[in-house]
C-alpha cells in the first residue's frame, strides 16, 4: 500500500514520481487558500487487481444503466400504451418506463458513487473558517463613507427633502399596488349571494312567485314516492345549470324517514318554530356542511346520523340536525318542503339560515 | 296541517308499498296483520274468516302453511334451524333480539344470508361479512319462504346484473350517491361510532342489487323509484368492471386509500430508501 | 489555401485561457475548487430536497405543456371509458389526457406528485437534523428562518398543484380552504370574494392557482432555495465534534472531485427513486376521483400528508363558536383556530425559536460545531414534544381511515386524538429528557471507567466485577484518567480501540472480524490537535 500520507512536512515527496508533483503543486495552492490536505490515501495500488476489479464493477454500472436506458427507449416506442378497459400489457406501460428509467438512474448513480468512494483516494483536508464581522478596517471604511454621504445628501441639514420625499413615495407605493388590489378584490356580498341559493322562488315580472322544484342531478323533478322509506336522494334546484358548480351552495339531502321517526323530527321542528318545513315523512337539509363545506352526505338511516367524511361533523337528523359530536357547531340549514300541483316536491322557500360554512358578519 | 296526510295515503311504509307493487297476493295479508291502525280491514280479515275475533290470528298462520311452495318449505325447514331463535316463529321478530322479516323480501334474506351476515354470531352494532353458512339453493330457499310469508323486494334473475350497462352513467351515480360511505374506490369507510361501510370487493352482482333496493343496516334504501333498475345496473358495472376489472395503470396501487397510504409510502419507501442511500455516500468504507 | 494544423492537445488549454482573458473566471473558481465540505450521511437530508426539487421543475415543466388550466366545461372524449360523455372542467380533461392520452404523461404526473412529496417529506427530515443538532444557533440563524419559510412556500406550492387537476378529491380540498379563508374574522369573505373572483368555485380559481403554482411560487422557492444555498457556502456547512474539529475549521473533503462527484451521484439516487416511485407506485388516481362537482365527495378525504397535520388539528377541533353580541352579532368559527391560527403561532415559533433559545440560555457566541441531542436535553425534549405534537395531528387527519382499517370507533379516534394532543407532547418531553441524560451519564462512565470488556473477574474477597479497559493512560495507582467529553461519539465497544480487530461494515450490525486480522489504529485519520478541549459544548 502506496500511502501518501501528509504528515509531516519534511516527509519530501518522491521527485521521480510527475503524479506526486502534480499532487503536491495542488497541496501548495490548497495551503495559501487556508485548506491543509492533512491525509490523502488512494485506496488502491495503481494497477492492482483489486483497482481493477473495481474498475470494471464501476464500467459494469455504467453499462446497466445504458442497457436500462435502452430498454426504456424500447418499451416507450413499442409497448402497447394506449389506455384498453380492462387489464391488458398497457396497464403494465407506466410501471415498465418508471422500472427501467428508474433502474437507469440508479446504477448511473450507483457507478458515479463508486467511482468518487472507492477509485479516487480518500482524503482528510482542513480549512480554516473565517469567522464574525469583517474586517475592523473594512467596517470604518464603510461607515465612515456613509456617515460622509449622509452628510453630503444633507438629510438632516434639510429635513423639508427627507419628508417630501416619503410623502411623495407613499402614494407610488400604493400606485403600484393598486392595480392588484382593485383587480382582484370583489364584493362579497353582491346580489346577497352569501345567503342566497338556488332554490330562492323565481319572481317573474308580474310579480308571481314560482317555487323551484327539486330534482336529481339530470334535471328531473321527484314525486315524493321516488325516495323509499329510509333512502335519501341528493337534490338540486330544478333551474338552469341548478346541478352544476354555479350553485355550489345549493345541493340539499332529501330524506324520507320511518314514521316514528319522523313524528320526533315534526316535534323537534315544532320547538324550533320550523313547522310545516317537513313534508310528510320528508325532510331536506342542506348537503354542505356548516364546518367547512364538505358535502355532509353519510346518512345512517336507523341511527338517523348525518356524518360529514371530512371532519368527521355528526348531525343528528330528527333533531333538526344538531351537530352532536365533531367540529361543527352550526345545524345544517333545513329546506322548507311541499308538494306542486303536478304533485312533484318544490321548495317552499329559500333555506332560512345561511348555509354552509361559517364566516364572521353571518347574523 | 298537510304533514301527516300524504304518509298515511300511502300507506307510510314503502317496504309495504314496494311489496305490494310486486307481489300483490300476499302483502295486504302482511301489513293488515302488522299495522294494527287499519281496523276496517282486520274487520274484513274477520268477516271472511267467519270465526270469532280471538281465532284470528291462529286462522291466518293456519292458513299460511300449506300455502307455501315447495321451495319455501325447504326455505322454512332451514329457517327453523338457523333463524327461528332471534327471528321468532313465522319471522315475527323478538324483541331485543331480531327484528321482524314480514315484509323485507327476499332480496334482503339473499343479501344477508350470501354475504354470510346472517345468521349472526353474536349480537353486533353491525353484522360482518362472513364465509356464508347456506349455499346457494338453501339462500333461495330461505328467501322465497320469507317472501312467501310477507313479501317485499326481489332480485330480478340471473348472476350477471351488469349486462349491458353503461360504467360511465354508473360511475356519475356512484360518485354521487355510494362514494360517500364506499369511498371512491369501493373500499369501505367509517362511520359514526365503530359502524362502517363496508368494502364493495367482495359483493357479488346480486349483493350490490340487494344492498341498492333494501338498505341493509343503515344503509339508505334506494327503490326503483330513485334508482331505476337500469341505473343499479350501471352502478354494478361501475364497481365491477371499473372498480375491480379495471387494472390501475400507474403500477401499485397502495391500497387506493388516497392520501393517507402515498403519506406512508414516501417516508417508508422513499425516505427510507434515501436515507440508507445517504449512509452509504457518507459512510467510511 | 494553407490550412493551420490543429493542435488537439493545446486546444482545452487555449479554450479556458480565452475565456478566462474574457470573463476572469479563474479567481471565483478556484475559491470554489478550494474549499472544504465535511461528510456526514447527515448533512445530505437537505439534498434530497434539492434534487427533488430538481425534479419537480423538470417534470413540472412537461405537465405544463400539455395542461389546460381553465374552468370551461367540457365533455370527455378520451380513452378512458368509465369517464366517457361525462361532463367536466377543462383543467380535469386536460389531466386525463396527461394520463391517458399522452405517452409517457402518467409517469411524469405521477413522478412530479411523488417528487412533491419527497421534497416536503426531505424539508421536514432536514430540519429536524438541524433543530436537534443545533445547527440553527448563530450565526446561523437566518438561513433557519429561510429554510421553515421554505417548509411553508413548499406548503403552498403543493396545495396550489394538488388543487389543479379539478378532481372530487382536490376540489373538496379547495372547498376547505375557502371555508378557512371565510373563517377569518372581518376580512374573511372579502379575502375569499377575491380570490376565487365572487363566490366558491366561481370560474378562474384554476387559472389563479395555476399562474401562482407554475411561476410565482415556484420562482420564490428558486430564490429562497438559492439564498439557502448561497448562505450555507458562505457560512461554510457546520460539523460535528471530533478530534481535529474546532469552531475554527472545516474537516472534510474538498469540492473537488470528490465531494461534487457524491452530489452527483447523489443527485442520481433521488431522481431514480423517484422513478420507481412514478412508475411503481400509483398516486392520485384522479380518474377514480371523477371531476369535481359541489355535491360529491369520498369517505376518507384527505390532503397529501404535509397538510394533514393542520385537517388532523381540525378534526380534533371541538365545535366551539365564539359569538360577538355587537350590532347583529359576529361569529369566529370553530375552523379559524386550528387552520388559522394554530399555522400562524407554528411558523413564528419556528422563526423565532433560534432567539428565543440564546436569550434562555444566554448564548451570544457562534457555532460551527453541532451538538449530540443527548447532550442539549431540554432542546431535544421539546423537539419531541413538537414532534409528537404534529404526529398525532397527522394521524388523526387519517383517522378515518385508521378506525375503518383497525375496526376502532371513529368517535373514539377523534377523543383518542384529542386526549393524546394533551397528554403525549408533555410525555415525549419527559421521556426523552430521561432518556438524554441517561445516555449522557452512560458517555461519562465510559469516560471515568473504560470499555466495558465482558470479562467477569472474581475478586479475592468473593466479589465480582466487569473488567474495564480504560481510555486513557493510567495513573502511578493503576487507576485511569478521567477523559474530558469532547462531545462525540464515545467508543463502547472493545474493537471500536482497536482491541477486538476492526469490525467489517454490514449492514445493520458491524461483523467482528477475528481476532487473528492485523490490528488497526482504530482512530479517525486526523491526529488530534491541541485544541481539543475547545469543544466541550457545556450545556448541562
Amino acid at each position: 500500500m502506496s500511502t501518501t500520507t501528509a504528515h509531516g512536512a519534511g516527509q519530501g515527496p518522491e521527485v521521480n514520481d510527475p503524479v506526486q508533483q502534480r499532487f503536491e503543486v495542488v497541496r501548495e495552492h490548497a495551503r495559501a487558500d487556508g485548506i491543509n490536505i492533512v491525509h490523502y490515501e488512494p485506496q488502491f495500488e495503481p494497477g492492482s487487481k483489486a483497482e481493477r476489479r473495481m474498475t470494471r464493477t464501476v464500467a459494469s454500472l455504467f453499462l446497466l444503466a445504458g442497457l436500462a436506458g435502452t430498454a426504456f427507449l424500447a418499451i416507450y416506442i413499442w409497448w402497447p400504451w394506449r389506455n384498453e378497459y380492462g387489464s391488458g400489457p398497457d396497464k403494465l406501460y407506466t410501471p415498465l418506463l418508471g422500472l427501467t428509467f428508474g433502474l437507469a438512474l440508479l446504477f448511473v448513480g450507483i457507478g458515479v458513487l463508486t467511482w468518487g468512494k472507492k477509485l479516487l483516494p480518500r482524503e482528510v483536508s482542513i480549512q480554516d473558517r473565517h469567522e464574525g464581522a469583517s474586517k475592523a478596517e473594512d467596517v470604518t471604511a464603510v461607515a465612515d463613507t456613509m456617515s460622509y454621504m449622509a452628510d453630503e445628501l444633507g438629510v438632516k441639514r434639510r429635513p423639508l427633502l427627507g419628508i417630501s420625499l416619503l410623502a411623495g413615495l407613499a402614494p407610488i407605493g400604493a400606485v403600484v399596488a393598486a392595480p392588484l388590489v382593485g383587480g382582484l378584490i370583489s364584493q362579497p356580498h353582491k346580489n346577497n349571494q352569501m345567503f342566497r341559493t338556488g332554490w330562492a322562488p323565481i319572481e317573474d315580472d308580474h310579480g308571481g312567485r314560482k317555487l323551484v322544484r327539486l330534482t336529481r342531478e339530470d334535471g328531473t323533478p321527484i314525486r315524493p314516492e321516488d325516495v323509499t322509506t329510509g333512502g335519501q336522494m341528493t337534490v338540486f334546484p330544478g333551474i338552469p345549470g341548478g346541478a352544476k358548480n354555479l350553485h355550489a351552495d345549493s345541493p340539499t339531502l332529501l330524506i324520507h324517514l320511518r314514521p316514528d321517526d319522523a313524528q320526533k323530527a315534526r316535534e323537534a321542528n315544532e320547538r324550533e318554530r320550523k313547522n310545516g318545513y317537513m313534508w310528510g315523512n320528508y325532510i331536506a337539509y342542506s348537503k354542505i356542511c356548516t364546518h367547512a363545506g364538505c358535502p355532509a352526505s353519510l346518512y345512517e338511516q336507523q341511527t338517523n346520523r348525518l356524518l360529514c367524511p371530512c371532519h368527521q361533523s355528526q348531525f343528528h337528523i330528527v333533531d333538526n340536525a344538531k351537530p352532536i359530536f365533531g367540529p361543527a357547531s352550526r345545524r345544517l340549514p333545513q329546506l322548507p318542503l311541499t308538494v306542486d300541483d303536478e304533485g312533484f316536491l318544490v321548495a317552499k322557500s329559500d333555506f332560512t339560515e345561511t348555509v354552509g360554512p361559517d364566516f364572521w358578519e353571518r347574523p | 296541517m298537510t304533514s301527516d296526510t300524504p304518509a298515511d295515503r300511502r300507506g307510510g311504509r314503502d317496504r309495504g308499498l314496494l311489496a305490494r307493487l310486486r307481489s300483490g297476493r300476499s302483502a295486504p295479508r302482511s301489513r293488515g296483520r302488522r299495522r294494527l291502525g287499519a281496523a276496517t280491514r282486520l274487520l274484513a280479515a274477520l268477516f271472511l274468516a267467519g270465526g270469532a275475533y280471538t281465532v284470528f290470528a291462529p286462522g291466518l298462520q293456519a292458513q299460511d302453511t300449506p300455502q307455501l311452495s315447495s321451495a319455501a318449505q325447504e326455505g322454512k325447514v332451514l329457517y327453523d334451524q338457523s333463524c327461528v331463535s332471534c327471528h321468532g316463529r313465522n319471522a315475527q321478530g323478538v324483541q331485543d333480539r331480531g327484528p321482524s322479516l314480514i315484509g323485507v323480501g327476499a332480496a334482503s334474506v339473499e343479501f344477508q344470508v350470501s354475504s354470510g351476515r346472517m345468521p349472526m354470531a353474536r349480537q353486533e352494532a353491525q353484522a360482518e361479512r362472513k364465509p356464508p353458512v347456506f349455499d346457494d339453493t338453501q339462500t333461495r330457499q330461505l328467501a322465497q319462504y320469507v317472501q312467501e310469508l310477507g313479501g317485499g323486494p326481489q332480485l330480478p334473475e340471473g348472476r350477471d346484473l351488469k349486462q349491458g350497462a353503461d360504467v360511465a352513467k354508473g360511475g356519475q351515480l356512484y360518485r354521487l350517491n355510494c362514494s360517500s360511505c364506499h369511498a371512491f374506490a369501493g373500499s369501505g369507510g367509517a362511520l359514526s361510532s365503530g359502524k362502517y361501510a363496508p368494502s364493495l370487493r367482495p359483493a357479488s352482482d346480486r349483493q350490490l342489487y340487494a344492498a341498492m333496493l333494501t338498505g341493509p343496516q343503515n344503509m339508505p334504501a334506494f327503490g326503483d323509484n330513485q334508482l331505476t333498475p337500469e341505473q343499479k345496473r350501471d352502478i354494478i358495472a361501475y364497481v365491477q368492471e371499473t372498480l375491480k376489472g379495471d387494472k390501475d395503470p400507474g403500477g401499485f396501487n397502495l391500497g387506493r386509500y388516497g392520501p393517507s397510504t402515498e403519506g406512508l409510502a414516501i417516508f417508508v419507501v422513499g425516505v427510507t430508501a434515501l436515507v440508507f442511500a445517504s449512509l452509504w455516500i457518507a459512510g467510511k468504507s | 489555401m494553407k490550412r493551420r494544423k490543429v493542435d488537439l492537445k493545446s486546444m482545452p488549454a487555449a479554450a479556458a485561457r480565452g475565456v478566462d482573458e474574457r470573463f476572469q473566471v479563474a479567481t471565483p473558481l478556484r475559491g470554489l475548487l478550494n474549499k472544504v465540505f465535511p461528510d456526514h450521511w447527515s448533512f445530505l437530508l437537505g439534498e434530497i430536497a434539492l434534487f427533488s426539487f430538481i425534479v419537480l421543475l423538470l417534470t413540472g415543466t412537461f405537465l405544463t405543456i400539455f395542461f389546460e388550466p381553465s374552468l370551461r366545461e367540457v365533455t370527455y372524449d378520451g380513452s378512458y371509458a368509465p369517464l366517457r360523455g361525462v361532463h367536466m372542467s377543462a383543467a380535469f380533461e386536460s389531466s386525463l389526457n396527461l394520463s391517458f392520452d399522452v405517452r409517457g404523461g402518467l409517469i411524469m404526473r405521477q413522478m412530479h406528485h411523488w417528487a412533491a412529496l419527497l421534497f416536503m417529506a426531505s424539508i421536514v427530515c432536514h430540519m429536524l437534523r438541524i433543530f436537534f443538532t443545533g445547527a440553527f444557533r448563530k450565526p446561523r440563524e437566518g438561513n433557519w428562518i429561510i429554510g421553515s419559510l421554505l417548509f411553508w412556500v413548499g406548503f403552498l406550492a403543493g396545495f396550489t398543484g394538488y388543487s389543479l387537476p379539478d378532481d372530487a378529491l382536490s376540489g373538496t380540498g379547495l372547498r376547505i380552504a375557502s371555508a378557512i379563508m371565510l373563517s377569518i374574522p372581518v376580512i374573511g369573505t372579502w379575502v375569499t370574494s377575491s380570490i376565487f373572483g365572487g363566490e366558491f368555485p366561481g370560474d378562474i380559481i384554476i387559472s389563479r392557482f395555476f399562474i401562482a403554482h407554475v411561476m410565482l411560487i415556484p420562482a420564490l422557492l428558486l430564490a429562497l432555495i438559492g439564498a439557502h444555498l448561497g448562505l450555507v457556502f458562505k457560512q461554510k456547512h457546520t460539523q460535528w465534534p471530533g478530534p481535529g474539529r474546532t469552531n475554527d475549521n472545516v474537516v472534510g473533503e474538498r469540492m473537488f472531485p470528490r465531494y461534487a462527484i457524491k452530489q452527483g451521484g447523489y443527485m442520481l439516487l433521488v431522481s431514480g427513486v423517484i422513478a420507481l416511485l412514478g412508475g411503481l407506485f400509483q398516486i392520485n388516481p384522479i380518474w377514480l376521483f371523477g371531476p369535481y362537482e359541489a355535491a360529491v365527495v369520498s369517505a376518507a378525504s384527505q390532503p397529501d400528508w404535509y397538510v394533514m397535520f393542520l385537517d388532523g388539528s381540525t378534526r380534533l377541533m371541538p365545535g366551539w363558536e365564539l359569538h360577538i353580541p355587537i350590532g347583529d352579532g359576529y361569529v369566529i368559527p370553530p375552523i379559524f383556530w386550528p387552520t388559522v391560527v394554530l399555522p400562524g403561532i407554528l411558523v413564528m415559533l419556528t422563526i423565532a425559536y433560534p432567539f428565543i433559545e440564546a436569550r434562555m440560555t444566554k448564548d451570544k457566541a457562534s457555532h460551527n460545531l453541532l451538538q449530540r441531542p443527548r447532550d442539549v436535553p431540554e432542546r431535544t425534549a421539546l423537539g419531541a414534544m413538537a414532534v409528537s405534537f404534529f404526529l398525532v395531528l397527522t394521524f388523526t387527519g387519517a383517522n378515518d381511515v385508521i378506525a375503518d382499517k383497525l375496526r376502532i370507533s371513529l368517535n373514539a379516534m377523534t377523543w383518542a386524538g384529542r386526549i393524546g394532543l394533551i397528554i403525549i407532547p408533555p410525555l415525549a418531553y419527559y421521556f426523552t429528557h430521561r432518556i438524554c441524560l441517561g445516555l449522557q451519564q452512560h458517555d461519562r462512565e465510559v469516560l471515568v471507567h473504560g470499555v466495558e470488556t465482558g470479562i467477569i473477574r472474581r475478586l479475592p474477597d468473593g466479589r465480582f466485577e466487569e473488567v474495564h479497559q480504560p481510555l486513557a493512560q493510567v495513573d502511578e495507582h493503576g487507576h485511569p484518567q478521567e477523559l474530558p467529553y469532547i462531545g462525540w461519539t464515545v467508543p463502547k465497544k472493545m474493537n471500536r480501540l482497536g482491541a477486538l480487530g476492526p469490525a467489517v461494515k454490514g449492514f445493520f450490525f458491524p461483523i467482528e472480524k477475528p481476532v487473528d486480522a492485523p490490528v488497526s489504529p482504530g482512530h479517525p485519520p486526523v491526529s488530534s490537535g491541541p485544541d481539543r478541549e475547545e469543544i466541550g459544548s457545556g450545556h448541562r
